[in-house]
């Protein structure tokens, strides 16, 4: 039997049966979030154009010399990496170019996460395959993680060219001191938005780069 | 060759895709309540497939609920792998194009095992009308372009997903046509003509064949000798006719 108040929570009892009405909201919300998405991308290419060319212009450097690039992240941003290898591994168009994701491999992740530290994951791994032309990129949407940052330091140690992707105000990764030469940030505070963002960032660079090296 | 200046550009499709997104949020959010696994595949992008995963198994916004999604191993034998681990009820979301035979050999068993398919893919050839429950498909022919979309076409999915459970009444099992209309000509729960099986094994005029039901033995001497994995359709107790080849992308 119906409460008399049942209108003040339409929905308490889970008795909604229209999904009508809900379908129209989540398409209207997808409109919302697709704008907001382009708008940050548009805002996040423009503010960053010249770190692009300078960033790509330092890491093609760093290519025709030899360099390797070692790319880093976690969760979501460990995708990021990877997608990002598989760029410059086997690009739809223009030079192949060598990269490689260090969260790929999950017996040397474990392995490393298990005996040393995730804090270590990284850096371990640079160590073993660091080299003075190769880059390290970072992905990261706080720019705070701490297996990055010492990543970053032995990278910076090894006189490889760092190159961080950050959100929100940049975090540790954009703040002074840090050991990112070129840090591109994605000022936004959802994670969701910085990443995609990070994504247009990502072909932004890598087209520059085909540029600068061809 | 295409040209290598500068960044990619990116039109606004959402408008072909926002109704689209809104259903299959709706559809994952239903049988996730129901318990569903959600599998992930992307044979050429294997990042994404990663992607999707981590986004559902572990969420950006503390509070909301973890679910249960897998990432297909990229070197995985899609069909083999899916057929071992599905149950009725899951769902396999896949990132790939058109014409890629391993999934579109994946997706026309999704009504023989019981699960909601999704694709989301881009470019000017889309799957053929059927070929999944729910196809997510961007204009786009610009691969750069394309993968930037897809990571905000998950996003999108994860968050919508997570709306549609704050609409318990919503989230009961609709009494509606779930035919895929690709391998069962005729829905199953619209009419008893012929309800879609995969062949497990084969003897003389008997075949073990897997349904969303369950397993169940049938009489193949109507049709041609099936082979294991071979798509049949079955009608009081007979398979009447194999699931045709699967349809060309459009």
């Amino acid at each position: 039997m119906p409460e008399t108040t049942d209108f003040l929570y339409p929905f308490i009892e889970g008795d909604e049966t229209d999904s009508g009405t809900l379908l129209e909201d989540l398409a209207r919300s997808a409109e919302g979030k697709w704008s907001q998405s382009s708008a940050l991308r548009e805002a996040t290419l423009t503010q960053s154009a010249a770190q692009v060319q300078a960033t790509a212009a330092a890491m093609a450097e760093r290519f025709r010399a030899g360099g390797r690039l070692f790319t880093f992240g976690n969760g979501g941003s460990a995708t990021d990496a990877e997608a990002v290898a598989h760029l410059y591994t086997q690009p739809p168009w223009g030079r192949a170019l060598p990269a490689r994701s260090l969260a790929e491999d999950q017996a040397v992740m474990t392995a490393l996460g298990n005996d040393v530290g995730f804090d270590l994951v990284f850096s371990r791994q640079l160590i073993a395959h660091g080299r003075a032309h190769d880059i390290a990129m970072g992905f990261s949407t706080s720019g705070n993680s701490e297996n990055l940052m010492r990543a970053f330091a032995e990278a910076r140690k090894q006189a490889m060219l760092t190159v961080g992707l950050s959100g929100y105000d940049g975090g540790r990764m954009a703040a002074e001191g840090t050991p990112v030469a070129q840090c591109l940030v994605a000022r936004s505070d959802s994670v969701h938005r910085i990443q995609e963002s990070q994504a247009a960032l990502n072909h932004a660079l890598w087209a520059a780069v085909q540029e600068a090296i061809s | 060759m295409a040209d290598t200046t500068q960044t990619v550009t990116v039109t606004d499709e959402v408008g072909g895709v926002a109704q689209d997104l809104a259903r299959a949020s709706l559809a994952m959010a239903r049988r996730f309540s129901a318990g569903a696994t959600m599998w992930c595949a992307s044979p050429n992008w294997p990042f994404h497939a990663h992607h999707v995963a981590v986004e559902f198994v572990h969420p950006v916004i503390m509070g909301k609920r973890a679910l249960p999604a897998v990432t297909v191993p990229p070197a995985a034998d899609m069909v083999a792998s899916l057929r071992a681990s599905v149950v009725p009820g899951d769902i396999v979301l896949v990132l790939a194009d058109a014409d890629d035979a391993r999934v579109v050999e994946t997706m026309r068993r999704g009504a023989a095992w019981g699960v909601e398919t999704v694709w989301i893919g881009a470019g000017k050839h889309r799957p053929a009308p059927g070929s999944a429950n729910h196809v997510i498909w961007l204009h786009t022919e610009d691969p750069l372009e394309a993968s930037e979309l897809f990571v905000r076409i998950y996003h999108l999915l994860w968050e919508l997903t997570h709306v549609c459970f704050e609409h318990p009444g919503l989230l009961k099992p609709e009494p509606e046509c779930t035919s895929t209309g690709e391998v069962g000509s005729v829905c199953i729960t619209c009419s008893d003509e012929g309800r879609p099986a995969e062949v497990v094994s084969v003897d003389g005029d008997e075949a073990l064949v897997r349904t969303p039901e369950g397993q169940e033995h049938i009489d193949v001497s109507l049709i041609d000798p099936p082979a294991p994995g071979d798509l049949v359709l079955v009608h009081a107790g007979f398979a009447i006719t194999a699931a045709t080849e699967p349809g060309r992308s459009v």
